[in-house]
């Protein structure tokens, strides 16, 4: 310590990273600890019954539809994300103006706002699609939100994969289609799961680009042509109307819980890399 | 008969990859077409320009939603980058080696938190403590600057923390064996070795907060006038859509989508400053 | 060096905790100081018939609302920021009031269900369910049958909104099924979630749908054929009743609100147009009337 009094430069330095330090931990604690402390004693059993009514606003539905929403926009995003993913890694020439263009809409598409991606929804699937409030005009909307991170992780992964591991493969006689299904892919497995963890994350916090494309219903929807609410839109549904403060703050405390364990997933698959 | 199969799967994985391609021109196609002919209609210059948003007398000018958005992401810069950069440099020199897991799952965690989420939090605990401290409604600029800092920290944190960690370390032992301190090796050795890092980040830190729509609406205030200062309320481009979407019909909508439009094309220069810096990096 | 900065640390989360359990803050007396107008979003349902039944509108009937007004597309932030603003005023639907904050009384009458009823509350509103008389599927007449019928106005009546005088004996239609859609006002839609439990306790093959989606949106819903029955929480307009059918639900007061701390309890209904217009913008001039 005694070395730093007469080096005010890095006096202050050293002050100011400790000091954004904690207020960057206490904002997080902050944060965290509000919506734990104010949620949890409003967290009731009956709040995950399994009928939604206007008497017991149950979250389970929308656990439920979060469920088949995530899975129906996976179900869409994840071979197209792998196989592009698979395109730019084993296919496609380093640097040819095909892969700089796919690269940069990729880039483009994880920077539109979720706002845009819900318009673009509403005007292609619900409007001009005739598909009205669906679950497929929200999955689908969220499967281009999530296709560049699942494309983008699933292509480091695959780079990561030792050419070796390949060349062994045509060494022993198999073609490239079965190279790529039985080394490639297996071998970067836990990058496309900590991808997919990641969509999974962002698919369960998402408001905005879904009120306008699934809509509000809080029912188990019969098909994936009727309306459902996610668990983000029936906390924005709960706040809209006044009447259920209590509920919307357990609700946050669920996705808060939500989001860390899928966090703590996401965490797990890319140790196993680490490890790989 | 393999190589048939081998060429239809290669066309396979081509024909997904063109598709973010695909997406990409269906959103431009859909926003722009159900966007432009309104602008047309209200004319380029007034919708852009114009000072006055009022759909029940179709007078529809977004200049202070544009102002607004800006303002409201240059606060969110101000609020959030020093912190995070500096709470960066604070993981990966000084964090003791048993609280850098936590760290970061914390930080993990915040950037998971659903905006809804953020929104529901700022409205009851930074609002009513703005209104205390300025004696105003709460409601404003500066509570949403304050919001969007906490939600672009994670990104900003994460990116400048990678790309820090990528200088060699030669760099920072140099600048020690030079008889320069700790600070003074990361603020002057490292800094201008990442500093591509940490303008993209920056850059992905205002794409998110330019982008962030349920959170701001809660706390901004949402008036569409010209904001007079820090402290009075505003409405985004976000916020407008998010507001009155749901009502809109006819030229209101078209207004709307056309508000997005400029936000996208907003967002489209954003990327294009990205990856020129990524390009330069390279 | 490291031991110290963890302690640190840890010290500071741990008091940052603490105050999060504690740090409420006290209200104060009276009111002072600039207003801050708290409305709704336009093309609300609320803010229409708020705007229309308050006045305030200039001699071409558009609405003049404060430039200068929060607004907000929730009833949530609405009762939050007047329960958290001293200095604030807004307006909700009388079925959503809360404790939280203060109903105003407008030229000396309460915000109360008799005082709607006996009209002499005036800034009340319909809820309206409107849909296409013509194409109106069995399941959807069957239900809306009920809606007006006894049983689901005392339905209304108990939560509080003012049920429509002219009920009739519900008579269950028979061979009927599958789903009847309902969109529109945000303000109606509890209410319909409640009576629709009620439907469909007793007929088991009929699934509803209800969307929140505005007042505006849920009538050009209902044109366009999208959903059976759209609910408004505003008179329809003349080109919409051109379309469709309406029938009046219920009647809904809409409380024009303040912070509990606010000593004012009555408030003229030419304050109201001042402050909701931005003539008025201190409480000091509110106060002598």
């Amino acid at each position: 310590m005694k070395n730093y009094i007469k080096k005010p430069f890095s006096l202050a330095a050293l002050l100011l990273i400790i000091l954004s330090a904690i207020v960057t931990a206490a904002v997080i604690v902050f944060i965290t600890g509000y919506i734990l402390i104010n949620g949890i004693p409003n967290i009731r059993l009956s709040l995950f019954a399994w009928e939604y009514n206007a008497k017991n606003v149950s979250m389970m539905p929308a656990i439920i539809n979060t469920v088949y929403i995530a899975l129906l926009t996976l179900v869409i995003a994840v071979p197209v994300g792998v196989f592009s993913a698979v395109y730019l890694a084993e296919y496609a020439k380093r640097g040819s103006n095909l892969v700089k263009i796919i690269r940069i809409t990729a880039d483009t598409l994880s920077g539109i706002p979720s706002i845009v991606y819900g318009l673009f929804g509403f005007l292609a699937f619900v409007v001009a699609l005739k598909w009205e409030y669906s679950l497929l005009s929200g999955a689908l909307t969220l499967a281009i939100m999530v296709l560049p991170s699942i494309m983008r992780t699933t292509e480091e992964a695959l780079l990561a994969v030792p050419d070796s591991y390949r060349e062994g493969s045509f060494g022993l006689g198999a073609g490239k289609i079965r190279t790529i299904f039985k080394i490639s892919i297996p071998a970067s497995m836990p990058g496309i799961l900590s991808g997919v963890i990641l969509a999974i994350g962002r698919i369960t916090g998402e408001t905005a680009a879904l009120i306008f494309t699934a809509g509000t219903v809080a029912a188990v929807p019969g098909s994936v042509f009727n309306s459902a609410r996610t668990l983000a839109v029936h906390m924005y549904c709960l706040l809209s109307e006044g009447l259920y403060t209590d509920e919307a703050y357990a609700t946050a405390v669920v996705l808060l819980v939500t989001v860390a364990a899928i966090n703590a997933l996401s965490d797990f698959a890319a140790h196993k890399i680490a490890k790989m | 008969m393999t190589r048939v199969k081998e060429s239809v799967m290669k066309c396979i994985f081509a024909l997904c990859a063109l598709m973010s391609i695909g997406a990409v021109i269906a959103i431009c196609v859909f926003i722009f077409a159900n966007g432009i002919p309104a602008i047309r209609e209200i004319g380029v210059w007034q919708f852009l320009s114009g000072r006055v948003w009022k759909p029940s007398v179709n007078i529809y000018g977004i200049f202070p939603m544009i102002i607004a958005s800006l303002y409201v992401t240059a606060g969110a810069i101000i609020v959030g980058v020093a912190p995070g950069v500096l709470t960066a440099v604070f993981l990966l020199k000084y964090c003791p080696a048993r609280l850098r897991k936590p760290m970061h799952t914390a930080i993990n965690l915040l950037a998971g938190i659903p905006s809804i989420v953020y929104g529901f939090f700022a409205l009851m605990v930074i609002v009513p403590l703005i209104g205390e401290v300025f004696y105003t409604g709460g409601k404003g600029i500066l509570t949403a600057s304050l919001l969007l800092g906490i939600m672009i920290l994670p990104t900003i944190i994460n990116t400048a923390y990678s790309f820090l960690k990528a200088v060699p370390d030669m760099y920072f032992e140099g600048s020690l064996a030079l008889g320069a301190t700790r600070e003074r090796s990361i603020f002057f050795a490292m800094f201008p070795a990442a500093s591509s890092g940490v303008l993209s980040g920056i850059i992905l830190g205002v794409g998110r907060a330019i982008g962030e729509t349920m959170a701001v609406v809660m706390v901004a205030g949402n008036q569409a006038v010209m904001p007079g200062s820090v402290l009075s309320g505003a409405r985004t481009l976000t916020a407008n859509i998010v507001l009155e979407m749901s009502y809109a019909a006819g030229l209101h909508r078209g207004a709307l989508v056309g508000t997005a439009v400029v936000l996208f094309v907003f967002i489209l220069i954003i990327n294009l400053c990205f990856s020129a810096i990524k390009q330069k990096k390279a | 060096m490291k031991k110290f900065i963890s302690v640190l640390t840890v010290t500071v989360l741990m008091a940052v905790l603490f105050c999060s359990c504690g740090g409420k803050y006290t209200a104060g007396s009276t009111a002072r100081g600039e207003i801050t107008v708290v409305s709704r979003e336009e093309g609300s349902g609320t803010r229409d018939a708020f705007v229309e039944l308050a006045q305030i509108v200039d001699e071409d009937e558009n609405d003049i609302t404060y430039d200068g007004a929060e607004i907000t597309n929730s009833t949530s932030v609405m009762l939050t920021t007047v329960k958290g603003n001293k200095r604030a005023i807004g307006y909700v639907s009388l079925g959503s009031m809360s404790d939280d904050v203060k109903a105003l009384s407008i030229d000396g009458t309460e915000a109360t269900a008799e005082n709607i009823k006996s009209g002499s509350y005036k800034i009340a509103r319909p809820f309206n369910v409107c849909y296409k008389e013509d194409t109106l599927s069995g399941a959807a007449e069957d239900f809306l049958s009920f809606v007006m019928s006894e049983e689901g106005q005392a339905i209304i009546e108990k939560e509080g909104y003012i049920k429509n005088d002219t009920a009739a004996e519900y008579e269950p239609m028979d061979n009927i099924g599958g789903k009847v859609v309902i969109a529109g006002s945000t303000s109606v839609a509890p209410v319909m979630e409640i009576i629709a439990d009620e439907y469909k306790s007793k007929h088991k093959d009929i699934t509803i749908e209800i969307q929140q989606t505005g007042s505006s949106a849920g009538i050009s819903s209902a044109i366009e054929g999208v959903c059976d029955l759209g609910m408004s929480s505003r008179d329809l307009k003349e080109d919409e009743s051109v379309k469709l059918k309406s029938d009046k639900l219920a009647m809904d007061g809409i409380a024009v609100i303040v912070n509990k701390s606010n000593a004012l309890t009555d408030i003229s209904s030419e304050t109201v147009r001042k402050i909701f217009s931005g003539e008025i913008t201190d409480w000091s001039q509110a106060e002598d009337k």
